[in-house]
C-alpha cells in the first residue's frame, strides 16, 4: 500500500501493516534524531537528517503512519535524550502534522504519483516540503505554552523549517528511490 | 554513547506504582507548570519534581548524559529566547516597567531585572518538567507499555504500536551502529568531503538508507506473525492486568489537586504573571 496506489478510504485504514510501519518509523526517528545533527552556519538550528523519515514514512505508507512517526518518534527522541516526553509536546504534534500532510499526497499530488519513479520521488520531496511548512506552524503555540514572544516563535519556526526542508528535499527522494525497488521485490 | 532506554528504576518506589501513574503524573505536572510564572510557586514545584524523581532511584551515573544534555539545551533555549525577544518580556503585569541593567554587546538587547527573572523562571520550569518526565523512560517497565496506554484510553492498535516502537528502539540502534561499521570497512569517511551542511547531509545517505530500508524490509516477519494471530479482527486482551492501589490513588490525587490549584491560582491571582524578586530591582 503505497502513496501511488492508495485510494481515499484506504488512506485511513489501520491494519497490522500500518501498525508495524508506524512503530518502525517512530523507533527509527526516535533513535536517529539524536545521533546525527549538522549545524547550519549562521543560525542556532541543526539539520537533523533523520527528520526526513517523518515525511518519507507519511508519503510511502500513508497519513496515519506519518502522523504516528512524527508524533511518537519525536516524543521518544525527546524522552531518550533527557528532554522529556511532554516537555515540548506541541513540537511533537507539529512533527506528526508534517507526516500526516506528507501522507495526504495522493489527495493533492495524484497526477504526479501515477507517472514514473523519478516523478514520485519529486512528489515525495514536494509533499514533505508542504508538510514541513504547514505542519510546523503548530510550533507557534509556544506563544501560549511558554509565553514566547511572537518574533521569537517566528525565528524558531523559520530556523526549524530551513533545517527540516534541507533534510526533506535531499533525503526523501533518495529514500523513495531506494525503497520502491525493494517494495516491488517484496511484492507489496 | 548509549541512547537506548533502560529500566534503571527497577524495584524503586516509583517503579512499583501502577504504570499509568507515571504517565498521568507527567501530563498533570506539565499542564500545572505551564500555567504558572510566579517563581515562588515554581520553586515549590521544583521540590515536588525532584522528590518525585528521587523516588525512581535512577543512578546518576547512568543518566549523566541525559542531564548534561537537558541542562545545556534548556540553558541554550532560555538564552536564545532572551536574544530573540530583543528585550520584550512576556507575562509582566500591565503597569510594570522594566528596570534595565545593561545592553548586550553586539545584539543591543536590554538586560533587565524582568528579563533575567523571566529567563530564570523559564529555566526552572523546564528543569522541573524534565525531572518529572525522566522516570517515564527509566522507571517504567517496558513489558507493560502497551497495556498502560490501552488502559489510558488509547485505541488498542495504537497502544500496541507504542509498545512495538519501544521494543524496536534497541535493535534499530544496534543495526545503525552495524551499518556505520560496515560502511566504514568499505571505506566510507563521514568526516571528509564537503564541509557545507548539504554535503554533510548527503554524506549520511550510505548510513541512513540501508538502515531504513533494512528495517522496513525486515518488518515483513512481524506483519506476517501479527496477521497469523488475526491481529485487528477482535479486540485485544493483555496478559498483565493493571490495578490502582491506595498509594497510586493518593499520588494521582496529589497531582490532580496541584493541577486544579494552579489553574485556579492562574485565573484568580497573579500566579500566571511574572514575579520579580525585590532584590533584583535596582533600589528596590
Amino acid at each position: 500500500m503505497t502513496a501511488a496506489t492508495m485510494n481515499r478510504s484506504s488512506l485511513w485504514s489501520v491494519d497490522s501493516r500500518t501498525i508495524v510501519y508506524s512503530a518502525i518509523g517512530a523507533a527509527l526517528y526516535g533513535v536517529l534524531v539524536n545521533v546525527v545533527k549538522i549545524p547550519l552556519p549562521g543560525s542556532t538550528v541543526d539539520v537533523r537528517p533523520a527528520f526526513a523519515l517523518v515525511p518519507f514514512f507519511g508519503f510511502a505508507f500513508g497519513p496515519v503512519v506519518g502522523l504516528f512517526t512524527g508524533l511518537v518518534g519525536n516524543m521518544i527522541g525527546d524522552q531518550i535524550s533527557g528532554w522529556g516526553l511532554l516537555t515540548s509536546y506541541n513540537w511533537s504534534i507539529a512533527n506528526g502534522a508534517v507526516g500526516l500532510i506528507a501522507g495526504l499526497a495522493p489527495l493533492f499530488l495524484a497526477s504526479w504519483l501515477n507517472r514514473g519513479l523519478s516523478m514520485r520521488a519529486v512528489a515525495g520531496a514536494v509533499a514533505g516540503a508542504i508538510g514541513v511548512v504547514i505542519g510546523l506552524l503548530i510550533t507557534f503555540t509556544d506563544i501560549i505554552k511558554d509565553a514566547q514572544d511572537v518574533s521569537t516563535s517566528t525565528t524558531y519556526y523559520t530556523q526549524a523549517v530551513i533545517g527540516d526542508l534541507v533534510a526533506t528535499i535531499i533525503l526523501v527522494p533518495i529514500l523513495v528511490y531506494a525503497w520502491e525497488p525493494v517494495k516491488e521485490r517484496l511484492g507489496r | 554513547m548509549n541512547f537506548a532506554p533502560r529500566y534503571l528504576g527497577r524495584g524503586s518506589w516509583l517503579a512499583r506504582r501502577d504504570p499509568r501513574v507515571l504517565v498521568l503524573s507527567v501530563a498533570c505536572f506539565v499542564l500545572t507548570a505551564i500555567q504558572v510564572w510566579d517563581l515562588r510557586l515554581l520553586a515549590g514545584f521544583v521540590v515536588i519534581a525532584f522528590l518525585y524523581y528521587r523516588s525512581a532511584r535512577i543512578p546518576f551515573r547512568a543518566v549523566r548524559f541525559q542531564w548534561t544534555f537537558a541542562i545545556a539545551f534548556v540553558s541554550f533555549v532560555v538564552f536564545s529566547n532572551v536574544i530573540f525577544a530583543s528585550g520584550r518580556v512576556q507575562r509582566m503585569p500591565d503597569d510594570a516597567v522594566q528596570h534595565v541593567y545593561m545592553y548586550l554587546p553586539l545584539f543591543g538587547t536590554p538586560i533587565s531585572a524582568e528579563s533575567v527573572t523571566f529567563a530564570v523562571t523559564q529555566w526552572v520550569r523546564f528543569m522541573a518538567m524534565i525531572a518529572v518526565g525522566l522516570p517515564l523512560a527509566f522507571a517504567l517497565d517496558p513489558e507493560v507499555l502497551g497495556v498502560t496506554f490501552a488502559r489510558l484510553g488509547v485505541p488498542y492498535r495504537f497502544a500496541f504500536a507504542i509498545d512495538l516502537t519501544w521494543r524496536f528502539v534497541p535493535s534499530f540502534l544496534a543495526d545503525f551502529h552495524n551499518t556505520v561499521d560496515a560502511q566504514r570497512v568499505r571505506g566510507l569517511e563521514l568526516s571528509t568531503g564537503g564541509r557545507g551542511p548539504i554535503a554533510r547531509v548527503r554524506r549520511q545517505v550510505p548510513i541512513l538508507v540501508p538502515t531504513v530500508v533494512n528495517a522496513i524490509a525486515g518488518a515483513e516477519d512481524t506483519i506476517d506473525a501479527m496477521d497469523l494471530r488475526s491481529f485487528g479482527t477482535v479486540k485485544r486482551t493483555w496478559f498483565r492486568e493493571l490495578r490502582f492501589d491506595r498509594t497510586d490513588r493518593l499520588v494521582l490525587a496529589g497531582f490532580f489537586a496541584l493541577l486544579i490549584a494552579s489553574t485556579v491560582a492562574a485565573w484568580t491571582s497573579g500566579a500566571a504573571l511574572l514575579w520579580v524578586p525585590p532584590f533584583m530591582i535596582p533600589g528596590g
